[in-house]
């Protein structure tokens, strides 16, 4: 490393602990130092600030600070806010975030459902910068790799008070970053969160809501989220394991299908489906496609997304998915499947089933695989909803993206 | 009748006059029980309060002019010389009391911050004169400057620039 190098490595952390080590100090105003800011430290530390700011006096607290101070009064009833994340760590916060990194997607758009500030996200994962329909504004922000590449350069130089990574997956890489932050800069507050995990996603919205001053919020999101789940869940609960729908559930790629430690596999069981390769060892394994034929599936399901670029968010594109269903019509031998046979093939996008959005696809996959059971549950209108009530986008399903087909 | 081109002429200016008064509104107004008072009287100000829950307002007075009391309770006003400051907290009104000189005229200006709105700005002028008699005093400290320098200008910031300077022009490195 040569001198330039070096030197711009301790400059950064010299920028970086200061920054971060402030949240660590308590809640600004709570004097006698108690972790409670009761409402007369708050009036003080009000009046303290505005004698400073305005009227010559000598106090040393800045509009941050008093900022600070009311939102943590405010949000937080005058307490510190113990945050227990994913990963079963419990972070103390003294201050609201103001300056966040998410190295997840699903973090960013579970930030967005709960009404955080997204001025104050100052930087992103490269996936989530690339989504230009569904992030736009994001766009502008700082982009920090991924979490197999990331740029701790850019982080660092950033001064994030928090940095958002995944809890239960490439657990050994999340676990690297977090060390090297922490490392660097202790002031740091590292989160892990899934929120892609419908065992686990309700439990993180109430946390990042807590997290982020915005609980009624978050009590509003995640009662719309398991409405959905519930119904499905309920809905699915009384079939007997011999009248469940077989289901082939196919991944981007021809013949890999899902087994039992992928996400696709919980969903089409959540939705009262069988899949019969879910023993497979591997998550993702390729199946012999005579195979397929003999277990005779009475649903099929085709993934479209990131390796079988198509629809989703960024293109409206019906043709693409006709395609993909008409090719699987005509593989050999498919004819004679129930599922061909009953025109129950279907495909779907990832961007509804595989992040925060799981909830939609999976109300697709319960109303593909039952649709008496389901007839009430409208999935294109919780996805509106979603967009619309929560995700807060312009985005008119009716005419701009593709995410099911037919 | 005017031309459409004078039309849209107009309709922008209205815009351009209305546009910025409505994005910059202020949360807080004032009124005097009169604008008048006779000398020495104490007369009351009105501070109404839209839309800010945890903030503060500074008050300055005309010189001559004395601030009395408040109906906020004491731990949360601060008056020092011709300014008084008031923490708001779930406030929609705030009324003090100020007592008029002898003689005198001048306007009572105000800042407010909103805290967790993140804002600020200035609450618009009231004019205040003795026996409704115009006769300026010196001035009673003006309108106090908004504290923008306190979150700028950390000396870590200026160390970084100036590193930053240092390496772009090559002479942190070697040649």
């Amino acid at each position: 490393m040569n001198r330039r190098c070096l030197l711009a490595l301790a400059l950064l952390l010299i920028v970086a602990v200061p920054a971060s080590a402030s949240a660590m100090d308590g809640t600004p105003g709570d004097v006698d130092g108690d972790r409670v800011l009761t409402s007369a430290e708050y009036a003080s530390a009000a009046l303290t600030y505005l004698d400073a700011a305005y009227m010559g006096g000598a106090g040393d607290l800045t509009r941050t600070d008093i900022r600070d101070a009311a939102w943590v009064s405010a949000h937080w009833d005058g307490r510190p806010c113990e945050i227990t994340d994913s990963s079963g760590r419990t972070t103390t916060l003294y201050r609201p975030l103001r300056r966040v990194v998410t190295f997840s997607g699903e973090s960013l758009e579970t930030l967005r459902s709960l009404g955080f500030d997204m001025e104050k996200v100052v930087a992103v994962d490269k996936y989530s910068h690339g989504k230009k329909t569904f992030f736009p504004e994001c766009q502008g922000k700082a982009n920090v790799g991924s979490i197999w590449s990331p740029d701790m350069e850019q982080v660092l130089i950033l001064r994030p008070d928090a940095v958002f990574l995944y809890a239960t997956i490439s657990t050994a890489t999340c676990d690297d970053i977090q060390k090297r932050l922490e490392a660097s800069s202790p002031g740091i507050r590292v989160f892990r969160f899934d929120c892609f995990k419908p065992a686990t996603y309700p439990g993180e919205i109430r946390t990042i809501a807590s997290a982020v001053g915005q609980k009624e919020r978050g009590e509003e999101f995640a009662a719309f989220y398991e409405s959905t789940m519930n119904r499905i869940r309920d809905g699915a609960a009384g079939i007997p394991d011999d009248e469940r729908v077989r289901v082939y559930f196919e991944y981007w790629f021809d013949y890999t299908t899902v087994a039992a430690g992928a996400g696709y596999n919980e969903k089409t069981r959540l939705a009262g489906g069988v899949n019969p390769f879910a023993t497979g060892t591997a998550e993702y394994p390729v199946v012999d496609p005579e195979a397929i034929i003999v277990t005779d599936p009475e649903v099929v399901v085709k993934l479209a997304g990131q390796g079988l670029a198509v629809g989703g968010y960024a293109g409206h594109d019906i043709a693409a998915f006709d395609a993909i269903r008409a090719g699987m019509l005509e593989r050999p031998g498919w004819s004679s499947i129930s599922a061909v046979k009953d025109d129950r093939v279907y495909v779907i996008h990832s961007d509804i089933l595989g992040g925060a959005q799981h909830f939609i696809g999976t109300a697709y996959l319960a109303k593909w695989f039952y649709p008496d059971r389901f007839a009430d549950l409208d999935p294109h209108a919780v996805h509106q909803r979603y967009l619309t009530g929560f995700q807060g986008i312009d985005f008119d399903l009716a005419s701009e993206g593709t995410f099911v087909y037919p | 009748m005017m031309s459409l081109p004078a039309n849209h002429l107009l309709c922008i200016a209205l815009l351009l006059m209305v546009v910025p008064a409505a994005a910059c509104a202020s949360p807080v107004t004032r009124s005097l029980s009169t604008a008048e008072p006779g000398a020495g009287e104490v007369f009351t100000v009105l501070l109404s309060i839209e839309g800010m829950t945890l903030g503060g307002v500074v008050e300055t007075l005309p010189a001559g002019y004395a601030f009395v009391a408040t109906d906020l309770a004491d731990d949360r006003v601060l008056a020092r010389g011709q300014q008084v400051a008031f923490a708001v907290m779930n406030d929609s009104r705030i009324t003090y009391q100020v007592r008029a000189p002898a003689s005198g005229s001048g306007d009572i200006t105000g800042r407010w911050e909103d805290f967790l709105g993140e804002s600020d700005g200035q609450v618009a002028a009231s004019h205040v004169a003795a026996d409704g008699i115009e006769a300026p005093v010196e001035s009673g400290g003006g309108d106090p400057v908004p504290p923008a320098a306190q979150e700028t200008g950390s000396p870590f910031a200026v160390l970084a620039a100036v590193a930053a300077l240092l390496l772009a022009s090559g002479r942190g490195g070697r040649r």
